[in-house]
């Protein structure tokens, strides 16, 4: 047994580690003695609660812990491992201490103005803030990457019957999980599993080939199709190599609307294949054979490309909260007026404004500064005091 | 129990938050002592003579809304008016006044002593009455005492008050004034929690003994800005103040004998203001700074002493006559009063109500330096506060607060209660939120309105101030109203003193805002009627509200997008207990409280920010289980 005292535990309260043999009969005895001794199961994520409200974590860490339990992908695992460790916010810290340098020097202004303070150079201000408000721009820029880790990407199969949908499912998957016949409109229902594609969980759906058809089953088939079209980031659009366009396929492509796509023609190791079809351009397309595999690679990239997810190393942190997102993106933009303030030579107060509403904003992510915290650093800072 | 004298609320010391609360508290009715240790020192300046400064005068301007009288007194014996910040926009503009120290004394005892119900006791308080942990009332050091419904605290620095100057240290409230010792005892014995401050103050100098040419000369304003809105004029003659600095020579003999500072010793324990240094923490501290400023004011008309400001020491006095002389202007110069450091009591103001009542004795209101402020302006409002809760009270009404959305007053309130003090608390413009809203100019829209309802403000003053209200919105529609088209007359001859393109068309408003362009150029294009009537001061108020209309709407949009979770609702069944890991004293202040949404609980004074996330996971997996 390991005694972990208050506060230097997980929870911040007396925690007691119980470590035994990991047999399951073992465990349910010693839980149940635990229970009948007076103990509680505790809730699910009642241990992050405890710790959050004993302040051994804030609230973007308490969020990583749940990132990081829903996680899919090792990719999204391990970036939700790094917000948990704070360092979105450790990253943050320097640009906001950046901009801290800044309110301060304008604020002594507005309060000091009777000591002898050196004069506000606001040409060398707005070039600090101009470069402070670039690296927020950046990292506000893997949001594009970053919102595929944490909620995943929905890519939708879809093409008339029998052009190879659910084997290129399968091929995808690696394993056969939908039934493969060739006898056309086998796919009734629509089929969802998460594949991992570089890193990023992608829920990939096979659907019913879409065609006009009297069967009534097959036809809800083809609506619930329609209906993963339209909530899919990205649609692959399957036709058949060898045997030319038909009417359906004009039709699903008339469908797609504005959905984002691309074209996979399948059968590339059939006789007749034909990989170009500029009816469908400007959309790439990308030839495969779904049963023998060939392409999928190619593929696979094609369709990261497509996301806008294929910008980023294993060692880049990046911005997966669409919250952190918004904030770093509004603070940014309150960063900016403040320049144009700054350069159009506006008194402090104004300038202030859009700073203080941009550290405001940071704060959401890195922890509030506080007007105290502003005024310790003008004393550090400046001797003040008549 | 006997009683010599007994009234509604005694408020003890007669500073600058005891005349505000005696006075507050007799104007409404409640039968009220002002009980001092020396009745002829009464709103005696301790520290520098002078009133006001950033965010300073802001609170002075909302005493006077509120009907307080700091800013009519300061109004009739201010001898150098400035008002601060003039290069500035105009919420961050404040006035400041020089004092001739002795007229404002006097000038405070005629003002308390022609107000009925206000009765003036000399003598000094050793305990507090308290029955059940009610106040009934004081006990003298003469032995009388008096019963009273409600006590008001405003003991500034005599609260255990120990003055220091190099190695000698003695009792006193203020240099040569007995301290207030067995209150000091008193209140501890009731429990409250104690701290020591710390402050000082600088060696006053014979004006005959100064080569003022040495000095730059700083005039006063040429029209001068009141502080309260009451006055038309200031009648005082208007001095010059004169502005000079130290030089490495001091430096470095402040150096050598900084052991010889109190401060430096070890002697000091209490906890000194940041922005108010002495000299010896201005040198070890920035040390690379080869000089600091000095500022030397006259203390009035009719008086040779010259305050310095800039150089509070506690070394010994005739190391500061040394360290002096090596200043040029001053070589010859003798000192009258030596400069000295304080140390007192400071009870943790999170013990307070926002009504500035204890929690801990019913009647007992603590205001000023008591509450681990610094400031003649801080102390004032915080009396106002005590004095009209004080009366409240004892009549049985509802206390009176300010929200800090709308007051400095409320920031300072909030601020004290909330988070408690770890140095002296000053006021600054960075201290409110809503800066741009809270300017020295519309004080009395924000404010007067209370005074009124409390009966503080007077019909007269009532009056004038719906008057000023009525000019204020009539400018306000010219301002915004008045289009300026390139056909107009006017246009070409503004176009023609700015020398750049004006667009088609400008309002007044948005003319105003442009670079160069003066409140005379505005004041030019107004009606008629207006051009006469409408003071510099009001056609400023009027420009400003249309100048931060825009950033105070982004400043809202900011704040709503932090505080997103505000609407979430607190279900009326929720039992707080069964939050896993949350204190008893969080449960207990939201028990108290029983917010309905998640943006009230975010109000609850004390609520820690780790409580608040906690409150806010349980909300959210409510509604995700509902």
């Amino acid at each position: 047994m390991t005694y972990m005292r208050s506060p230097n535990s997980f929870t911040g309260e007396d925690m007691l580690e119980i470590s035994c043999h990991g047999s399951p009969v073992v465990v349910r005895r010693i839980i149940d003695l635990v229970l009948k001794e007076g103990g509680q199961l505790a809730g699910a994520g009642e241990f992050s609660l405890r710790a959050l409200s004993h302040g051994k974590l804030d609230l973007s860490q308490a969020e990583a812990i749940r990132d990081l339990i829903n996680a899919q992908t090792e990719a999204a695992a391990r970036q939700a491992v790094r917000q948990l460790n704070g360092e979105l916010s450790n990253k943050l810290q320097p640009l906001k201490q950046i901009l801290i340098e800044v309110i301060v020097r304008l604020e002594s202004a507005v309060e000091f103005v009777e000591d002898d303070l050196p004069a506000l150079q606001s040409k060398e201000l707005a070039a600090k803030l101009r470069s402070l408000a670039l690296e927020l721009d950046q990292m506000a820029a893997t949001f594009d990457v970053g919102h595929w880790l944490r909620s995943g990407a929905k890519v939708t199969i879809a093409g008339r019957p029998n052009v190879g949908k659910s084997s290129l499912f399968n091929s995808l998957l690696r394993r056969d999980r939908a039934i493969v016949t060739h006898f056309p409109g086998t796919t009734r229902d629509t089929l969802s599993e998460t594949i991992n594609i570089r890193g990023i969980p992608v829920s990939l759906t096979d659907t019913a080939g879409v065609r006009k058809t009297p069967d009534e089953i097959e036809t809800i088939g083809i609506e619930r199709a329609q209906m993963a079209i339209a909530d899919a980031d990205l649609v692959l659009f399957v036709v058949d190599g060898t045997s030319g366009l038909t009417e359906d396929d004009h039709l699903i492509f008339r469908k797609l609307g504005a959905s984002k796509f691309l074209l996979v023609v399948n059968k590339l190791d059939q006789p007749g294949f034909a990989s170009r079809y500029p009816q469908f351009e400007p959309a790439k397309s990308v030839s495969v054979s779904a049963l023998r595999g060939d392409g999928l690679e190619e593929l696979c990239e094609a369709a990261i490309d497509e996301l806008g997810a294929n910008n980023f190393e294993a060692g880049d942190l990046l911005v997966t909260d669409a919250r952190h997102y918004d904030l770093l993106c509004k603070s940014s933009e309150q960063i900016g007026e403040a320049i144009c303030l700054l350069e159009r030579e506006a008194t402090e107060e104004l300038v202030l404004v859009g700073l203080n509403n941009a550290l405001t904003l940071l704060g959401a992510i890195t922890g509030e500064t506080t007007s105290n915290d502003i005024l310790s650093q003008i004393f550090a800072t400046f001797c003040i005091g008549k | 129990m006997y009683f010599d004298e007994t009234f509604d609320v005694v408020v003890i010391g007669a500073g600058h938050a005891g005349c505000e609360a005696a006075s507050a508290a007799a104007r409404l009715g409640a039968k009220t002592a002002l009980v001092t240790i020396n009745l002829d020192l009464i709103a005696q300046m301790s520290c520098n003579p002078a009133i006001g400064g950033i965010a300073k005068g802001h609170l002075v301007r909302e005493i006077d809304a509120l009907g307080g009288v700091m800013g009519r007194v300061i109004d009739r014996t201010g001898i150098q008016f400035r008002l601060l910040n003039r290069s500035r926009g105009p919420a961050v503009q404040s006035p400041r006044a020089q004092a001739d120290r002795a007229l404002y004394r006097r000038e405070m005892r005629r003002v308390l002593e022609a107000t009925p119900d206000l009765n003036l006791r000399q003598g000094v308080v050793v305990d507090l009455i308290v029955k059940e942990r009610s106040v009934v009332g004081i006990e003298m050091q003469d032995t009388r005492r008096f019963g009273a419904a409600a006590v008001v605290v405003a003991t500034g620095t005599f609260l255990n008050g120990l003055v220091h100057t190099g190695r000698r240290s003695y009792s006193a409230g203020r240099a040569g004034e007995p301290a207030s010792i067995e209150l000091a005892e008193a209140l501890r014995r009731q429990g409250f929690p104690v701290m020591r401050l710390k402050t000082g103050t600088p060696p006053r100098l014979d004006g005959r003994t100064i080569d003022w040419s040495k000095f730059e000369p700083q005039p006063p304003d040429e029209k001068p800005v009141p502080f309260s809105f009451a006055t038309d004029r200031i009648e005082q003659k208007q001095l010059q103040c004169y502005i000079g600095y130290t030089n490495a020579s001091v430096h470095r003999s402040i150096g050598e004998h900084i052991g010889e500072s109190p401060l430096y010793s070890g002697k000091i324990k209490g906890i000194g203001p940041r922005y108010c240094p002495s000299i010896e923490d201005k040198v070890v501290k920035f040390a690379g700074k080869d000089r600091h400023q000095l500022f030397l004011e006259p203390e009035g008309h009719d008086t040779n002493e010259i305050y310095l400001n800039g150089f509070s020491t506690s070394l010994p006095a005739e190391l500061q006559l040394e360290l002096l002389r090596k200043i040029p202007g001053l070589e010859e110069t003798l000192i009258i009063r030596p400069g000295y450091a304080i140390e007192y009591d400071a009870v943790d103001p999170r013990e307070l109500q926002p009504s500035l009542q204890t929690q801990r004795i019913r009647g007992l209101f603590h205001a000023g330096q008591i509450n681990g402020t610094t400031g003649y302006e801080e102390a004032a409002c915080q009396g106002l506060i005590a004095g009209i809760n004080a009366a409240q009270f004892v009549t049985g009404k509802a206390e009176f607060r300010l929200a800090r959305s709308e007051s400095y007053i409320g920031v300072l309130l909030d601020d004290l209660i909330t988070q408690g003090v770890d140095e002296p608390y000053r006021i600054f413009t960075s201290r409110a939120e809503h800066r741009l809203s809270l300017r020295y100019d519309n004080a009395d829209q924000r404010l007067a309105k209370y005074g009124k309802e409390l009966g503080l403000v007077g019909d007269w003053d009532w009056e004038r101030f719906n008057a000023r209200q009525d000019r204020l919105s009539e400018l306000r529609g010219v301002l915004e109203g008045t289009r300026i088209k390139r056909s107009d007359a006017a246009y070409t001859a503004v176009r023609q003193l700015l020398g750049t393109d004006l667009g088609d068309s400008f309002t007044l408003n948005q003319l105003a805002r442009r670079q160069g362009v003066t409140l005379e150029t505005v004041r030019s294009l107004l009606p008629l009627a207006l051009r006469d009537s409408a003071s510099d001061e009001e056609l400023a108020s009027a420009l400003a509200d249309s100048l931060y209309a825009g950033y105070i709407e982004s400043q809202k949009s900011t704040l709503a997008r932090i505080n997103q979770h505000d609407e979430a609702r607190i279900p009326a069944t929720m039992d707080f207990r069964q939050l896993s890991g949350l204190s008893h004293e969080m449960v207990d202040r939201l028990e108290r409280a029983r917010p309905l949404t998640f943006g009230q609980a975010r109000k609850i004074p004390g609520l820690t920010p780790a409580a608040l996330a906690t409150l806010l996971v349980h909300l959210k997996s409510h509604q995700k289980a509902a």
